[in-house]
Order: structure tokens, then C-alpha cells, then sequence
């Protein structure tokens, strides 16, 4: 609505695979029907991992071929500015009484350029032994077009940065702003080390992605489930507290077969503003009364998946690829 | 001239039809087309879509890792959901399927036929509009290669056709019905089936009502799921009562990518209950509401 409009006629991406029929080459095809069970810690059926945006973005933004960040009018935008820099100086800190309020350990989506900026908060999400999802460095600047190289070290200087901050090691990523990547993405991360990836929403479950060397798995993180693009339509908090409520209904019921994932994405631009925090409070009530959830940070889940299923289910992969 | 300047069928007000007849003296025939459909994430070159073309944000540069894998979900995750809720009611659909998931996503296209669903065509991809961009001998090829690969899914004959994204040239139903298409989904402007004439043969119109389109009320409008269930409600309601004198058809499209999304699903079941509970309603595939006007004959395809 005011940011983010991908440009027409934006110059083409390096993009050097060709896949023909199988058209992409990150994920294996595992239809819900047919796959191996998947099981959390104590039996639980859901996972759930709460996902607070603490962002970082410009008053003046660097011009992206690809991208307009303002989308108004001639930078700036104080208007679009502001209404992002409200997040960090007030809504931040009426969602997070919420959070305290029900004792989560929350996996927060940052730009790491957030945290320096803004010491009171990174200082707030230390106290507390939060989790990083990774989200890039700025919310204005993307990396689309960037070579492998660049794109090492992009990555390296933000987990260096998140590191120095926070002394936590990165373990998740998703691309900076409305998920930019690059076709090596998930082959850099996982080349560093990295864990998971957060910017594939094709499953409820994680799985692994096919990359060049090293192991990465797809967490899910949340496209629907999320403030941002609820509270951007004609909806308020208490549409989003009822599809959170249904989406956890669901996953839970499912999830006694084989356990799940749900993500809570929430930008506190949005969800911390007076008139929609206290539905926020609703829908942490109801997930955290019933049994069978597992609340957890993304990377104790990536944990739990390699200690207890990533091999088994790679074998499965490499098995039923043999086949076909 | 034809005012409308095609000359795809004779223009008539819907009260002034031959009234349709459904099994059982049934007031309203209700479809449900489920499109199982695939986004490429690296179309060819020559390949064109809308630009609201639903999924993610919006569609942005390569590697489109968030807007490929959201429509994923439906292939992997959200048609089974779908599947279910009709289970439950005892409900058949015809599912609309394109040549990607007929090779590739075929274990999709086996669940539907062991439900004895009703398999339709529908393009090569998602993202392979048939449009007027499109020359003759393409489009033609297009149509062909599309068909056959859903034919060997379906495992023989196959009678209707969802374009992607209801894309058609000025050429389309006639080059559907040469290749011996009998009905098609892509025009949204009636509540009753009508016969097309085409220079490839004769074929049928079945409209779907699009602004009760899973993709059209929640993504492109943004309406709320409980505003979506009760539109179909009223609508029903309104049908029922329209076919006390002239019997009616409402065919409702389904994306799985969409509506088979853990919280939207609920919405749907609720849907499928409200309508089950109503008197009147026949529940059929596309294809049976069609043959019942006139898209019944196989005929070789050509």
C-alpha cells in the first residue's frame, strides 16, 4: 500500500539454472498424503513460534532497480516512515508487555541495523534470551542482483553484527524486505552454516532443501498468519485473533497424526497499536491454554528436526527420488 | 455487426430460456471446479500471465521463493483439505487440472479419480495465459499439447476446459471444440449452461460465478471468509428461490493454494454444510451439469 511495489520491466536476475519440467531445483515434491511422521519433543502437535518484526527502515531509501520502497510519492515519506518508526518507539513496547505477559520466548525477524540503532530494544530482546530470524541488515535495501560472493558476505557481516549485539549466532534467514533473494540463497546459507530457511510457505511441516553442500531445511514462517498483510487489507486485530484461532485449530488437530508448525508473524507497527494489542492477548491466551503445544523458538525447532529427523527423512528423499 | 462483436452464441435474456430440467426435480445444480494448477517459477520466455495474477505479493523478481512456494501449497497441502471437506459431505467436483500436475503432480490427479471426480483441462500452467498475444498455430499447439497430457492423466476422455486464468483469444472456443473440448468454464455471464457455435464444431458454455471465486473474493477483494460464506448463503438462498420457475446452476471455483489454507479451510467446510442442508440442490460435477445441455456427446477428438 505505501511501500513495496516491484517495478515493471526491472532488469533480469542472474539466473543461470534451467530446470526444464522440474522447473525448480530447491525442493523435493512430498505430497501431505505420503510422507514420513513427523514428531516434537513430549508428543506435542504444534510448534509454535512467535515471530515479532523489529525493522530497520530509511528515511531516505536507496533507489532499487527492482523495488520501490515508498511507493506515495518522491522520498520522503514521512507519512510511510513514520508509521514504520512508530513500531520501534511505541509499538514495540505495548506488544511486548503482551508477549511478557504470557512468559513466550519469541524468534524475532531482524534487520540487524534495527537492533544497533535502537540499543533499548536489542537491550529488551537480550534480557529475555530471545532467538534471531535473520531478515537482513536494512528493510530498504534488498538483495536481489547481488553475486555469490556479495552475498557471503552480506550474510557474514550481518551474523557478525547480529553476533556482536546480541552474542547469539545466527541460525534463520529470510531475505531482507518482501523476501529477496537470490537463486544461491539457499546454497550460501547453508555453505555458512546456517540452519533454516524462512522463505518457503509450501508445507506445515520443515523439510529439507536441496542444496549444493551442507544441510538447510525450509521452517515454515508465515505468509497468511501474519499482521502485515491482514492489517494492510480491509481487516482489523479481531479478524487476524480469529484466523490465528482457526489456523492453530487445524494444525492441532492435525497434528496428533503428525506434528505441525504454526509461525505468529507480528509487526508491532501494526499489532502494537492501542486498538489491536488486546486481540494479540486473546490469541496467546487461547494457543497456550491447550495441551499439545510446543512453544518454541525457530531454532529449537531446526534443532529438534536435525537431531530427530532430517536424516531419516533425507534417506526417504534420496529413496523415493531413486524411483521416479 | 454483432453488437458484442463476437459471434460465439445467440444472446438471450435468461427469461426467455427453455427451462433446464436437474435429476429429482432439483431447483439449483451446484458445482464445484477445484483448479489444480502450477506456478512456474521459471517460465519460458514466451510465456505470459496477468499481472494481478494472485499468489505471494504479487509475482517479483527470480527467485520468487515466496509467491512459488505459497502456490505450492496447494499441490502438496490444501487440495487434500479440499478433498476432504467434500469427502465428508459425500460431494464429487471436477477438478481442473493443467499439464504440469498431470506429469508432475500426478499422485493429485489420482486421488481425484479415485474419488471418481470429473478431470478437466486446464492449459499448460498458471502462468501460460492463452491470449490474443498468441498466434494461431501456438495457441492450437498450446490447446493440443495441454490436452494430451491431461487425457493420459485422466486416463481417456476429457470434456471440459478452465483456461489459466480464464485467458481465451478471439480464437479459443473454436480451436477447443476442434479438439474436441464439449464444454468450457471461462465465461462468468449467465447461471445456466448455453450452447456456443464454433467454425471447430458446437460447444458449451458452462458459466462459473466469479465474484463467489475463492481467489476473486479473498485475494483480489479481500473480503473476509465470513463475508465469502454467507455471499454463497445469499446466494443460494436467492437461487432456490429463482428455480422455483426456472432451474438454475452455480459453480463455484476452488484454489486449493487459497481456500485449502489451515484457517481458511474451516470456512469451506462450513460453506459446503450450509448448502447441504438446503432442499433442491443437485450435486454434480461441471461436466454432468453440461451433458445435461447438450455437452453430453463424446465426440473423437481431433
Amino acid at each position: 500500500m505505501l511501500q513495496y511495489r516491484y517495478r515493471a520491466g526491472g532488469p533480469p536476475t542472474r539466473q543461470t539454472r534451467r530446470h526444464g519440467d522440474a522447473d525448480q531445483a530447491w525442493t523435493d515434491y512430498v505430497p501431505a498424503i505420503d510422507r514420513p511422521v513427523l514428531r516434537w519433543p513430549d508428543n506435542a502437535r504444534v510448534a509454535l513460534w512467535i515471530c515479532p518484526n523489529i525493522l530497520s527502515y530509511e528515511y531516505m531509501a536507496p533507489a532499487d532497480p527492482w523495488l520501490d520502497m515508498w511507493t506515495r510519492m518522491p522520498q520522503p515519506d514521512v507519512l510511510a516512515y513514520g508509521r514504520q518508526d512508530y513500531g520501534n518507539r511505541v509499538g514495540f513496547w505495548r506488544m511486548l508487555e503482551v508477549l511478557d505477559a504470557h512468559n513466550v520466548r519469541c524468534t524475532a525477524c531482524v534487520n540487524v541495523e534495527a537492533l544497533e540503532r535502537h540499543p533499548e530494544i536489542c537491550k529488551a530482546a537480550v534480557a529475555r534470551d530471545w532467538r534471531y530470524l535473520g531478515h537482513g541488515i536494512s528493510n530498504s535495501r534488498f538483495i536481489y542482483g547481488l553475486s555469490e560472493a556479495e552475498e557471503r558476505a552480506y550474510y557474514e557481516d550481518m551474523r557478525r553484527r547480529l553476533h556482536a549485539l546480541t552474542g547469539v549466532t545466527l541460525q534463520g534467514m529470510g531475505g531482507p524486505g518482501p523476501q529477496s533473494a537470490t537463486e544461491s540463497t539457499p546454497d550460501v546459507l547453508a555453505a555458512l552454516g546456517f540452519r533454516y530457511h524462512a522463505d518457503w510457505f509450501h508445507d506445515d511441516q520443515p523439510f529439507p532443501l536441496r542444496v549444493r553442500e551442507g544441510r538447510l531445511i525450509s521452517l515454515p514462517y508465515a505468509l497468511e498468519i501474519n499482521d502485515a498483510p491482514f492489517l494492510g487489507a480491509a481487516f482489523d486485530a479481531d479478524e487476524f485473533a480469529e484466523a490465528a484461532r482457526r489456523q492453530f485449530d487445524r494444525l492441532w488437530v492435525e497434528g496428533a497424526d503428525s506434528a505441525r508448525v504454526m509461525c505468529l508473524s507480528l509487526h508491532p507497527a501494526l499489532i502494537g497499536q492501542p486498538q489491536r494489542v488486546r486481540y494479540l492477548d486473546e490469541m496467546l491466551a487461547y494457543m497456550l491454554s491447550r495441551p499439545g503445544v510446543w512453544q518454541a523458538t525457530g531454532d529449537e525447532i531446526a534443532d529438534h528436526y536435525y537431531a530427530s529427523h532430517f536424516e531419516a527423512v533425507q534417506r526417504w528423499l534420496d529413496a523415493r527420488r531413486a524411483t521416479t | 455487426m454483432n453488437p458484442a462483436a463476437h459471434d460465439w452464441f445467440d444472446w438471450s435474456p435468461i427469461g426467455a430460456r427453455a427451462s433446464g430440467a436437474w435429476p429429482g426435480g432439483a431447483r439449483l445444480a451446484v458445482a464445484f471446479v477445484v483448479a489444480v494448477e502450477y506456478y512456474e517459477m521459471q517460465p519460458p520466455a514466451q510465456a505470459a500471465w496477468p499481472a494481478s495474477l494472485p499468489g505471494g505479493f504479487g509475482r517479483g523478481p527470480y527467485p520468487d521463493f515466496r509467491t512459488w512456494s505459497h502456490r505450492e501449497y496447494g499441490n502438496r497441502i490444501g487440495v487434500f483439505r479440499v478433498m476432504d471437506a467434500l469427502d465428508r459431505h459425500g460431494m464429487r467436483a471436477t477438478a481442473a487440472v493443467d499439464a504440469y500436475c498431470a506429469r508432475e503432480r500426478s499422485v493429485v490427479v489420482d486421488e481425484c479419480r479415485r474419488r471418481n471426480w470429473e478431470i478437466a483441462a486446464h492449459g499448460e500452467a498458471v502462468t501460460r495465459l492463452l491470449s490474443s498475444r498468441l498466434g494461431e498455430e501456438d495457441e492450437r499447439s498450446q490447446i493440443r499439447a495441454a490436452l494430451q497430457a491431461v487425457r493420459e492423466a485422466a486416463g481417456g476422455d476429457v470434456a471440459g476446459w478452465l483456461g489459466p486464468e480464464q485467458g481465451e483469444s478471439a480464437r479459443t472456443p473454436a480451436l477447443l471444440a476442434e479438439a474436441g473440448i464439449r464444454y468450457v468454464l471461462d465465461w462468468p455471464n449467465d447461471e445456466l449452461p448455453y450452447p456456443m457455435r464454433t467454425p471447430g464444431g458446437p460447444l458449451v458454455s458452462l458459466p462459473m460465478a466469479i465474484d463467489l471465486d475463492d481467489v476473486f473474493a479473498h485475494w483480489h477483494r479481500k473480503l473476509s471468509m465470513a463475508r465469502w460464506r454467507q455471499s454463497i448463503a445469499d446466494a443460494a438462498e436467492r437461487l432456490l428461490a429463482d428455480g422455483e420457475s426456472r432451474p438454475r446452476a452455480l459453480v463455484l471455483c476452488l484454489h486449493p493454494w487459497l481456500v485449502g489454507q489451515p484457517w481458511r479451510i474451516s470456512y469451506l467446510e462450513e460453506v459446503l454444510a450450509d448448502l447441504r442442508r438446503r432442499e433442491g440442490v443437485w450435486f454434480a460435477t461441471a461436466g454432468e451439469i453440461a451433458a445435461r445441455c447438450g455437452a453430453g456427446d463424446q465426440r473423437s477428438a481431433g
